[in-house]
């Protein structure tokens, strides 16, 4: 550590920081700095010591010449950084000390800050959680994503329905992002192919006439915990060759002109919500091509600083895909190698199919990406013929393997024979990848059976598991700081690097005084939350009510409506049988649906309208609250999630690929209450059958009856008089005076026995789940010992294990930590793992 | 525009005076460059002031050797910063030129 390091780590370092950056950064005397800029001066002085941590990185990395990781995802979905950062660095308390000097509270400073928007859900989050543990376990690994100017919609709700608001997050004016305007980079797109011959008379394929995009990075910096790693996060912006074609300008047309600028500029201008309908939008296309092509020019670029043989390429770059958004990199590098740096095609494909990796997130065959032939070819035709050269080489491979198997070769194919054509994406990344991984035990299983099971069968060894996992800086230490606080207490904190630790948890399970603590925190957490309640939707919940939560991305199959169906059941035995529920609960919602998903809005006003009736009804609402937090969001998850008793994680079996907010809500002591799908299997066997309640059909049992039409709902709506009831209500004006008929398409599409969900199926097993969970919680001591063995026994959701196991598997890259002293800083939280050392996802550590 | 041309050792030189070539000024490049590729067969481009070059750009150098090429004679390119370098090679038109790094090396494969 140098002295100026030494100085900007005290109090007196940091207010000299604070005062510089108030003055020099953003022209003010401290005195007068608004809000906004006093946050601004605040993480303008932290990235200064981001910065100086980078660059010893750098340094390190320079020498030592890692092989890197490099992961490519259409969304980061960050959240918030400068508590992250606070916490990362060992410095939060540091700041809070020096702005206190300043009449200034820290959280306030905290709350100023936007969160980056930049991802719809669990696969950009999946992505920032990794950054995280990636730079945590001093990995040299970094992230390639679009800076997007509009982030996912701003949720408002207007009388129970969903109104979508500009996202505008200030990409280019947030401290946290450096701009690199010198590794700008070109990006052709559209054209067409010359056929020529070259100097030697072979066919040469020229791509002449496109338009030019320059891709300009902004540097985020990525701090692992402790400090000692940060990497970065490269987010491009598109932006026009020039500020007009001069040509077009020229020519008298100035509207012309500003439209094209305007087009180029489009490409980085708004994220696109999951579900939307993208298929066949070029602009989409153009943003997956627009970020592959950034992300292989840079990586290659920075390749060539110190290798000039791509034949090394694989033993110093690993490039993961996340989902197949980026899946066009293999296109992009075989082009890159063929024709850029005039290598073989067979040498080409060696190096590239080494060098790639593809993650698969999904299994529902209309989220699998195609493109039409028609678009592809106009907007890359250059691509497009290697695309078709793939094809070919590969067609005759299963022609070889298969003779005479035309339709297995037509299944398998890059291309789909249909009007138009399409190319399939995930078919692309898994021939082109030398590694396809699914992301829990289940899904990887079901890749193997069902989406991608004949390429299983012709390359098996190529399919593997990697479980997700979540940052325990992010979700526990940042999120929860009271219970990371008892925990440190219990059992120091270890676990922050190693989160297998808190299996010494199990040791206070019996501690009645830990228990009690535990308890209390818990309310505290729920108080919390309830004053939030309060203040955004004017509800008064009861904190020592069973906090029932349900948070993720509004969506057909992962069963919002079932939920509501309980509540309904629960409320009309109530009013209708005078049954008092067992225990009070508050049901508390929070997610987005798609804009044009119609369903999905229709479900959020649902929510609205039954908790609209409840919440007013004197006979239930002392048992019962709804409750729809809008614009779920990072830092909302971060008031929520530490506050849950039930985590509702209701999919129908074999839909959920993992889920990442059944580990988000274990880890901070809530119990799930789950189906038998993706990661919900895997929490059931790490803590014990007892402390979970998963109900329902298998996924074998879904795919059964889907597979020989045995569903008939009509026959639960017959049998069990409290499925009707739900059911009929829907055709009733209970839940929509004003309305009539309002959910009554709710009512037909339950009972249509095509209802992908299975909602009747699966509801009486549901209620009788829930009951279960209110007897359990009625007992606090049985709850607590149940809720500490979640914390205790949840330690293999870390991303660090996952990003571990990748490191080890498909990657092949190890930290890049010699040299740096790993004692802790002064003032530091301690930093348990050691260099050369991983966590197993069993608790053990992996050489 | 005006290009710069010199006859060293009785082949031609034309030096590219610009540092962008590209749809704003192709057309003026096309026209100043049309007298020189009547008069010669064979030719050098210096490239080496050049710092962009976009489609159109390409198209126009393109045009220059299909001319010459035309009439049996011969297009030399030299000079190329790495930045035009790499654009050449992103559309696979480094192979069908050829390239040299100066205008000496590129004169000496002319007298070839």
């Amino acid at each position: 550590m140098n002295g100026e390091t030494a100085a900007a780590d005290s109090v007196a370092g940091i207010l000299e920081s604070l005062h510089r950056h108030a003055k020099y950064s953003l022209g003010r005397a401290w005195p007068e700095l608004s809000a906004r800029e006093l946050y601004t001066a605040v993480a303008l002085s932290v990235r200064d010591r981001l910065v100086e941590r980078m660059l010893e990185t750098d340094e390190r990395n320079r020498k030592a010449d890692p092989k890197r990781l490099y992961y490519l995802s259409i969304e980061f979905l960050i959240g918030r950084s400068l508590g992250n950062n606070l916490v990362n660095l060992g410095i939060r308390e540091l700041y809070r000390q020096a702005l206190r000097e300043l009449d200034v509270d820290l959280e306030r400073v905290e709350q100023e800050e936007e969160d980056a928007a930049l991802g719809n859900g669990g696969l950009g989050r999946l992505a920032a959680c990794f950054l995280d543990s990636l730079a945590t376990l001093g990995m040299p690994g970094c992230g390639y994503g679009i800076n997007y100017e509009y982030g996912l919609f701003r949720q408002e709700i207007h009388d129970g329905y969903q109104i979508e608001k500009p996202d505008s997050w200030l990409a280019q004016s947030t401290p946290w992002a450096i701009a690199r305007t010198e590794e700008s980079c070109i990006v052709p797109v559209h054209g067409h192919i010359e056929h020529a011959a070259d100097r030697k008379g072979d066919y040469n394929p020229m791509w002449l006439g496109w338009r030019v995009l320059i891709g300009v990075p902004y540097d985020t910096l990525i701090a692992g915990y402790g400090g000692r790693t940060v990497n970065f996060l490269r987010l491009y912006s598109a932006r026009s060759s020039r500020d007009f074609d001069m040509q077009i300008f020229n020519d008298g047309d100035y509207f012309k002109a500003v439209e094209q600028k305007i087009a180029s500029e489009n490409v980085s201008k708004v994220l696109y919500p999951a579900d939307a309908v993208i298929a066949g939008k070029e602009l989409r296309l153009v943003q997956e091509y627009f970020l592959v092509a950034c992300a292989i020019r840079d990586i290659t670029r920075r390749f060539e600083q110190n290798h000039d043989n791509f034949r090394d390429l694989p033993a110093k770059v690993a490039i993961q895909l996340n989902d197949t958004h980026p899946a066009l990199a293999v296109a992009e590098l075989m082009r890159f190698l063929v024709d850029e740096k005039n290598l073989g095609w067979e040498e080409a494909w060696e190096i590239s199919q080494a060098t790639l990796a593809y993650t698969n997130h999904t299994l529902a065959p209309e989220a699998l990406e195609k493109w039409p032939v028609p678009l592809l070819e106009t907007v890359l035709p250059r691509h497009f013929q290697v695309i078709l050269e793939i094809n070919r080489r590969f067609l005759d491979r299963i022609w070889a393997a298969y003779p005479g198997d035309a339709e297995r070769r037509s299944r398998m194919s890059l291309i789909e024979e249909s009007t138009p054509r399409q190319v399939r994406m995930a078919h692309l990344a898994i021939v082109g990848s030398h590694s396809v991984n699914g992301v829990s035990a289940i899904h990887t299983a079901l890749i193997r059976a069902s989406v991608a099971r004949e390429f299983c069968e012709l390359w098996p060894n190529k399919f593997n598991n990697k479980t997700n996992g979540v940052s325990p800086r992010q979700w526990l230490l940042k999120a929860n700081p009271g219970l990371a606080e008892l925990i440190r207490a219990a059992i120091g904190d270890g676990w922050i690097t190693d989160l297998c630790q808190l299996r010494e948890l199990e040791n206070r399970v019996a501690d009645d005084a830990w228990r009690a603590a535990f308890l209390e925190l818990k309310l505290a957490n729920k108080q919390a939350l309830a004053r939030v309640i309060q203040e955004s939707l004017r509800i008064r919940v009861d904190p020592a009510s069973l906090f029932d939560v349900q948070v993720k991305r509004l969506h057909a199959y992962k069963r919002q409506l079932l939920n509501v169906m309980h509540i309904i059941e629960e409320y009309l035995s109530l009013i209708e049988d005078g049954r008092q529920p067992t225990t009070p609960r508050t049901y508390i919602f929070a997610g987005k649906a798609a804009p044009g998903y119609w369903a999905a809005k229709q479900i959020i006003k649902l929510i609205h309208n039954v908790g609209r009736v409840i919440n007013n009804d004197s006979r239930a609402n002392q048992w019962m609250k709804v409750v729809f937090l809008p614009d779920y969001r990072v830092s909302l998850a971060e008031r929520i999630i530490p506050a849950a008793d039930i985590s509702e994680q209701i999919s129908v079996a074999g839909m959920e690929a993992s889920g990442t907010s059944n580990m988000k809500l274990a880890l901070n002591g809530a119990v799930t209450l789950g189906t038998q799908d993706g990661a919900n299997i895997e929490i059931r066997e790490e803590v014990g059958e007892d402390n979970v309640f998963l109900f329902g059909l298998s996924a074998a049992e879904v795919k059964r009856m889907r597979q020989d039409g045995s569903y008939r709902p009509r026959d639960y709506y017959d049998r069990d008089v409290r499925v009707k009831r739900v059911a009929d209500a829907f055709l009733s004006k209970a839940f929509c005076p004003d309305e009539p008929d309002l959910f009554g398409w709710i009512f037909r599409a339950i009972l249509d026995p095509n209802d992908e969900h299975f909602h009747l199926a699966d509801l009486p097993a549901y209620l009788e789940a829930h009951e279960r969970a209110a007897e359990a919680f009625r007992d606090r001591q049985r709850w607590a010992r149940m809720a500490i063995l979640n914390v205790a026994r949840i330690g293999k959701f870390s991303s660090d294990r996952t990003v571990a196991e990748y490191a080890r598997d498909i990657w092949n890259i190890t930290p890049s930590t010699s040299g740096i002293d790993m004692q802790p800083r002064e003032e530091r939280q301690p930093m348990q793992f050691k260099a050369e050392q991983v966590p197993g996802s069993d608790g053990r550590v992996l050489p | 525009m005006e290009l710069a041309v010199e006859t060293i050792n009785n082949m031609t030189v034309a030096v590219v005076p610009m540092d962008e070539l590209d749809a704003s000024n192709v057309a003026e490049f096309k026209s100043a460059i049309a007298p020189i590729l009547q008069a010669h067969a064979e030719l050098v481009l210096d490239l080496s002031r050049l710092r962009f070059v976009d489609s159109s750009g390409l198209g126009a150098i393109l045009s220059c050797l299909r001319q010459l090429s035309a009439k049996g004679g011969d297009l030399k390119l030299c000079g190329m910063t790495k930045q035009v370098r790499a654009v050449f090679e992103l559309v696979r038109m480094h192979r069908i030129f050829d390239i040299y790094a100066t205008q000496q090396e590129a004169l000496r494969a002319l007298a070839r």
